[in-house]
């Protein structure tokens, strides 16, 4: 683990997370080809787009899960990924939440474990205060009364909630959710977008792979299209979703708004 | 019938002998207990070594599984034996200290070691291979949202997923340590007397083999009910998964 070196403080608005020409590409097949990104601290993005548009991919880019194979990555001016090498991984993925499309809770463990483990083995708090820190974050999804169940006694949509609780717990600068929703019953989405829409009025950077349409429109400062491991188009919910320019966005959402 | 009784289960004899056999069996349970407990850390480290990611870290992989593949391969006799004249050959000329070479730990003969040698390496060579499916048996997503919280691939290995992987393989790692028990047995090459050698004795000087049998007794006694402890614990795990709990 490398030191911990104090992250200078990004004001809202300014620059937060550079991406510049990044790449993956697994053996012959490109799934992300030259995406360049920069993303303003409290800006919320919606990340819209075909299945097998590299959206999942870049999203799992930005914290590392996989490794890009170009580009650079900006972390508050710092370089923490360049050309095909990690350089400050261990920065980058305390300042960022991933919050998974399949939940990924560690099902040994009740809520408030699920939310503390990270906090005492990687904050380094002491149990006590990261227990309390975990039944403060329930509670704030609305998981008061859960905290001492396990993921296996705990619906779809609770489980979601668990997993954004612990993300947040670690206080990250920046929220990444993949596909949140996708998982879940019909009824059961709308209470993790709400805590979703909670945490994107409270100024949390985010930045959202999703198919809910709605939402981004509501939610999101900017609406970015992604297709063939290119971003097709971005910017505000209004002229992406309402009045896109590009013949691949009107076709993409043409088919998801018709039914 | 009557002599078929005679030769293989005479209670008399039995009970005349039952000392000699029941102290050998003691040596054949603390042997299974010192090995067992040894090869299930041994096969852990050798599993999580066998993960260590990184490319500098290559060979200690290559290594692992090198050891792995031998150990499975080869005779547990040949090693008992190899490990016996190797090192108490190594000790006698002064290559090694006597007390290494021909260990007496804990009031133990050095046979014993021996064996606690030879079925740790062994041993832990299978087990390695149980946690491993243990540890591939835990989905991906577990890693992720591990390593996504800042976790180090040694703090994902030992706060998540090897917690979940070992439950798992207590089945499987229990029928090893059943068969590592009865595998004892062969310690009795390098002159170890446990239940299996007591009977031997026994039958060299009295010529009736019903110290085999009371061996055998004394065996099922501890080897059916683990069996069935573990028929049971397999049940549940499937009960558990059929229910679609994870």
């Amino acid at each position: 683990m490398s030191q911990t070196v104090e992250m200078p403080e990004v004001a809202r608005g300014e620059t937060i997370l550079r991406v510049h020409n990044l790449k993956k590409s697994y053996d012959k097949l490109e799934v992300l080809r030259d995406i360049d990104l920069d993303i303003k601290k409290g800006e919320v993005i919606c990340v819209l787009g075909p299945s097998g548009s590299g959206k999942s991919t870049m999203l799992r880019c930005l914290n590392l899960l996989e490794l890009p194979t170009g580009g650079t990555i900006e972390l508050k001016g710092d370089v923490v990924f360049e050309g095909d090498k990690p350089k400050n991984l261990d920065d980058l993925r305390r300042e960022t939440g991933m919050v998974f499309q399949s939940f990924n809770l560690f099902p040994n463990m009740t809520a408030k474990g699920n939310v503390s483990i990270a906090q005492i083995r990687v904050r380094g708090r002491k149990k006590d205060d990261a227990d309390q820190r975990s039944i403060d974050e329930l509670t704030k999804v609305g998981l008061a009364e859960k905290v001492d169940e396990y993921p296996d006694r705990l619906s779809g949509g609770q489980q979601q909630r668990v997993a954004i609780a612990r993300a947040l717990a670690m206080d990250p600068e920046i929220m990444l959710f993949d596909e949140v929703t996708s998982a879940l019953d019909p009824e059961l989405v709308k209470g993790v977008l709400d805590v979703m829409r909670e945490l994107a009025d409270s100024g949390m950077t985010m930045i959202c792979v999703t198919h809910e349409i709605g939402f981004a429109r509501e939610v999101a400062d900017r609406v970015i299209f992604m297709d063939g491991g290119y971003i097709v188009e971005q910017g505000p919910p209004a002229e992406v979703l309402g009045d896109p320019k590009e013949e691949r966005t009107q076709k993409f959402l043409g088919l998801v708004l018709d039914h | 019938m009557g002599d078929f009784f005679d030769i293989f289960f005479n209670f008399q004899f039995m009970a005349d002998h039952f000392d000699v056999v029941f102290q050998g069996f003691l040596v054949t349970l603390k042997l299974s207990a010192v090995g067992g407990a040894l090869a299930l850390v041994w096969g852990l480290i050798l599993a999580v070594l066998r993960q260590v990611p990184g490319k500098w870290l290559a060979p200690v992989r290559w290594l692992v599984i090198a050891y792995i593949d031998c150990l499975r391969g080869l005779p547990l006799l040949l090693v008992i034996m190899l490990l016996y004249s190797g090192l108490a050959t190594l000790a006698t000329q002064g290559l090694i200290p006597r007390d290494i070479g021909i260990p007496q730990w804990f009031g133990q003969p050095d046979p014993f070691w021996y064996g606690v040698m030879a079925l740790t390496l062994t041993y832990g060579a299978y087990m390695a291979e149980v946690y491993r499916a243990g540890i591939e048996a835990v989905p991906r997503g577990q890693t992720e949202a591990a390593r996504s919280l800042g976790m180090s691939h040694g703090q994902a290995m030992r706060f998540i997923i090897v917690p979940q992987a070992v439950r798992k393989v207590i089945p499987p790692l229990l029928n090893d340590f059943i068969a590592l028990m009865k595998d004892t047995a062969l310690v009795s090459v390098i002159g170890l007397v446990e239940a299996v050698q007591a009977g031997r004795d026994l039958y060299s000087e009295f010529y009736n083999p019903s110290g085999f049998t009371l061996g055998a007794f004394m065996f099922l006694i501890v080897t059916i009910p683990l069996a069935r402890f573990v028929d049971r614990l397999i049940k549940n795990q499937n009960e558990k998964f059929q229910r679609g709990l994870p």
